[in-house]
């Protein structure tokens, strides 16, 4: 493209003079800062509510896990406990078991000591 | 010293807003829309406040967003079938333009006819006293094009300023 652009301003002519001065700047309405005001405290207050929201979901979310983690671990101890305290059943009911045979044997002993004696 | 500035939204508020709305009402040719835009702008900047780094890069990111949600604007509407140029046509008689001179009507009127190029980088060129390598930077288009669009767009609206506005005028 073969052409000159003016850069500066004072070499418009007097078409593009009439166009600049048609082109100035409109006020805003007077409405516009608040009503963008209103939308940025309104979308900061939106943004912070979403955030508790996931803060919330967050902590629900521990809690639930926590609760589970919980109870499985609450279980796995009364398993545990249980299995120790069958065991306890088993070591008495041995120990008894081990008792009642070591008397029977004592008085097998002390019943064969007269016939030995004949 | 861009280091020590701190950016104040409701200072660039208000010194921007009304740079933001010219050039979106001029760029859709709708006032209602122009508002909606220029919210837009501003709200799209208080999310890349911390990205801000002087007051002439507020101005010139204000000026690229505001053409391109501009642009945006404008496709929307053509998508959703909506004949822009009737609307251009019938809104461009409202209140606001009472301070303005017949002439500054018309010929914005006759502005709002140019393809959107054009419109573009004539808006910028007159109306923020921008030069083509400014506009190029904030349009994101090559300087040649930038020329090619403000020369076929002057030579356009001469055209159509010598057809409708012959009494006003005296330069063309």
């Amino acid at each position: 493209m073969d052409f000159e652009w003016p850069d500066q301003p004072e070499k418009f002519d007097e078409f593009e003079q009439e166009l600049k001065q048609a082109m100035e700047r409109r006020p805003a309405p007077p409405s516009l800062k608040r009503r963008i005001m209103q939308k940025r405290s309104a979308r900061r207050t939106e943004r912070h509510h979403t955030t508790m929201i996931w803060w919330q979901r967050l902590a629900a979310s521990l809690l639930i896990a926590g609760v589970i983690a919980g109870g499985f671990g609450y279980r796995q101890i009364e398993e545990r406990r249980k299995g120790e305290e069958a065991k306890q059943q088993v070591l008495t009911a041995l120990r008894i078991t081990n008792q009642v045979l070591n008397n029977m044997n004592r008085k097998l002993a002390e019943h064969d000591k007269p016939e030995n004696g004949k | 010293m861009a280091h020590n500035w701190q950016p104040d939204f409701e200072k660039l508020v208000d010194e921007h807003q009304s740079m933001v709305f010219s050039l979106a009402w001029r760029m859709t040719g709708d006032r209602g829309l122009a508002e909606e835009v220029a919210q837009d702008v501003f709200l799209e900047l208080d999310r890349h406040m911390t990205r801000i780094e002087s007051p002439e890069h507020a101005l010139n990111w204000l000026r690229r967003v505001a053409m391109s949600r501009s642009a945006d604007a404008l496709r929307r509407r053509r998508v959703r079938g909506v004949d822009l140029w009737v609307e251009i046509e019938e809104k461009h008689g409202s209140p606001a333009e009472e301070r303005q001179s017949p002439l500054e009507t018309r010929l914005e009127q006759l502005l709002s006819t140019l393809p959107e190029a054009q419109r573009a980088a004539l808006i910028l060129r007159y109306q923020e006293d921008m030069t083509p390598e400014e506009i190029a930077s904030a349009v994101e288009t090559p300087l040649a094009t930038v020329k090619s669009n403000l020369h076929r767009g002057l030579k356009l609206l001469r055209a159509k300023a010598t057809t409708n506005l012959k009494e006003y005028i005296r330069g063309l």
